[in-house]
């Protein structure tokens, strides 16, 4: 607490500045960061300030006359290294060091300590200015920060899914991890010091990529790239990269941190699951093209020839006398049931309609034509807002068409719903049905008498799509599956 | 036409079907009808509308398939026929084939496979009926 001054004494007059005395009493008073006391000639304790008794944890009175010893380590003092502290201060004016010392209750703390030696004007040893600072938090904290480090330059040295590695910002390579080495094939000391462009493939060096990526990396903070890159032994592998431009706290470009990842097999894996695709979307869409032949083939010839025959003999039976009259008109009857029967096939090879009308519309005629004879109510939701391909078409009324049939032979429902929606790239369909569920685990389980269960979901992950059947919400049974459809710039449907 | 003529003139019928067993089949059950006449055959829906044009049938019997669409020779019968009464005839029975049919202007609608006693009864209540529509 500094003096108040007196009105007499105005500020700025020589009596306001403390006395000696008065200053050391001060910083005895005040100081709390710092031991800062006395030594005399021989290390005896002098002087104690607030700072001292914080840190050494002596009061005054405990402190002082006593030796500076006591603040060491019995094993320093075995040493006799205090000696040797007041020794080289002794000699060299001055003595810093930094280590462990002791504190009253034995505990022990980090300390940063600098002893002067104090001479007077005629040369002689007076004694020792010591101060010590409390350095066990900044040490911790430095311990902890190393320690991070470490676990860090650990964690990137071991990944080996990843080559995580620095270069400079020259672009040479300046770090190396295991996966760096397993992926390029370099060991850390083959590669230490060459430039980064060895990764990249000759027509991409030609062609400016490596410093490209750096460039852009610099002036976008990273980059990311997938491209072919070269091994140490010249054969290639399909990389993602992401390089990270490094600035240090003054903006200053210190580096780049780069990322790769082999994505060779992952590359293929999607290569080949597209190839699948493709091969089955062709398969499905050449047997529908079949069957769609047939169909028109059994349309425009077997039923017109059929209905032309049945006209005639019908004809024929009304200009010929009994009994051939009747026995043609018999016939003619059987004609005319071959030929509902073969307009029934047409309708499983290719469903009515399909070419001519919406998905809703189809469904509803199919519906119209069969629910009423199986005593279901029904109802159609269309919430498509874009009518899908054909073929898609084709490939959802085919699977609402085996799972009414489901409902109605194995339901017990008395309504029916179908509701048809775009999810994604594709066609979500619901059919959901009042009747009695799933009451045994086993119906979601394929089989052969279960419900059609496999040929519906065959269907549908033929194409790409998939198919599901679950119990509803308020019971009954939900049959739920999308599939697939592509943009009409993809492949050509028929 | 070497028959003599009768009291009452015959009831015209224009056959439209892409498919000659069935135009040769539709004739012959129209003529064997005493009060029916087969007046002319249209493979496509061009040739229906000139026929319609020159003929002007009672009863037009059509396709649904046919070169040019069954529901254009129904709209262009309508235009240059506009008294004909139209009958569809199709292999098809969905309500698609049946709804463009009706939208173009047909009046009944008859599925291939139908007992000719039916085909002759439509076609003459057709006739009949002029006011009547589908």
């Amino acid at each position: 607490m500094a003096p108040h001054p007196s009105p007499s004494q105005p500020g700025g007059s020589p009596a306001d500045h403390p006395s000696p005395a008065e200053i050391q009493h001060l910083l005895e008073r005040n100081i709390r960061d710092h031991a800062i006391f006395m030594l005399d000639a021989d290390g005896h304790v002098l002087t104690w300030n607030l700072g001292a008794q914080r840190i050494q944890g002596y009061r005054a009175e405990e402190a002082l006359g006593r030796h500076f010893s006591v603040f060491h380590p019995p094993e320093d003092v075995a040493l006799a290294k205090p000696e040797r502290e007041l020794a080289a201060a002794r000699v060299e004016g001055r003595f810093e060091d930094e280590g462990w010392r002791v504190r009253k209750d034995g505990s022990r703390f980090w300390a940063n300590v600098v002893i002067t030696a104090l001479y007077d004007d005629e040369g002689l040893l007076r004694g020792f200015a010591k101060i010590t600072r409390d350095m066990t938090e900044r040490r911790a904290a430095e311990e902890a920060l190393r320690e991070s480090e470490e676990r860090f330059r650990l964690l990137v040295q071991d990944v080996s899914d990843y080559a995580i590695f620095m270069l400079d910002a020259t672009g040479h390579v300046i770090s190396w991890n295991a996966g760096a080495e397993r992926i390029k094939g370099y060991r850390a000391d083959e590669i230490r010091g060459r430039h980064f462009s060895v990764f990249y493939p000759r027509e991409d060096i030609a062609a400016g990529r490596p410093e490209h990526n750096l460039e852009t990396a610099m002036l976008d903070g990273r980059v990311e790239d997938e491209g072919w890159r070269v091994r140490r032994d010249g054969s290639r592998f399909w990389a993602n990269v992401v390089i990270t431009a490094l600035y240090d706290e003054r903006r200053r470009l210190r580096g780049f941190g780069k990322v790769t990842r082999d994505m060779t097999e992952q590359r293929e894996a999607e290569r080949a699951l597209t190839d699948r695709r493709r091969l089955l979307a062709h398969l499905v869409r050449a047997q529908e093209a079949e069957r769609r032949r047939i169909a028109w083939d059994v349309h425009d010839d077997s039923i017109q020839e059929m209905t032309a025959i049945a006209m005639r003999q019908q004809v024929l039976a009304e200009q010929l006398p009994e009994p051939y009259a009747a026995q043609l008109l018999e016939l003619g009857e059987r004609v005319n049931e071959a030929i509902g029967r073969l307009r029934t096939l047409v309708t499983r090879l290719r469903p009515p309609g399909i070419d001519r009308q919406t998905l809703a519309a189809a469904l509803g005629d199919h519906l119209a034509e069969q629910a009423a004879g199986w005593g279901l109510k029904y109802h159609v939701r269309n919430r498509l807002e874009q009518e899908p391909p054909a073929e898609v078409a084709v490939t959802v009324f085919r699977i609402c068409q085996e799972a009414l049939s489901n409902v109605h032979k194995h339901a017990s429902a008395t309504t029916v719903t179908v509701t048809l929606g775009n999810r994604g790239q594709g066609v979500l369909t619901q059919v959901a049905d009042d009747g009695v569920g799933i009451t045994d685990p086993d119906d979601l389980r394929p089989g052969p008498e279960h419900f059609g269960v496999i040929e519906m979901r065959e269907r549908a992950e033929t194409v790409g799509g998939w198919w599901t059947m679950s119990r509803g919400a308020e019971g009954g049974t939900v049959v739920e599956f999308w599939i697939p459809a592509p943009t009409t710039n993809g492949a050509p449907l028929l | 036409m070497t028959t003599p003529v009768p009291a009452t003139p015959k009831i015209t019928v224009l056959v439209c079907d892409d498919d000659a067993r069935i135009c040769d089949a539709l004739c012959e059950v129209v003529d064997a009808q005493p009060d029916l006449t087969a007046v002319g055959v249209a493979n496509d829906a061009a040739t229906a509308a000139v026929l319609a044009r020159q003929y002007l049938p009672v009863v037009a019997i059509v396709d649904v398939r046919m070169p040019g669409g069954g529901a254009q020779a129904v709209r262009a019968l309508r235009e240059h026929s506009p008294d004909t009464r139209i009958l569809a005839f199709s292999a098809h029975n969905d309500n698609g084939a049946i709804e463009e049919m009706r939208g173009a202007g047909a009046h009944r609608y008859l599925v291939k496979g139908a007992p000719v006693r039916q085909i002759v009864a439509a076609i003459r209540e057709l006739a009949g009926s002029e006011a009547d529509e589908l």
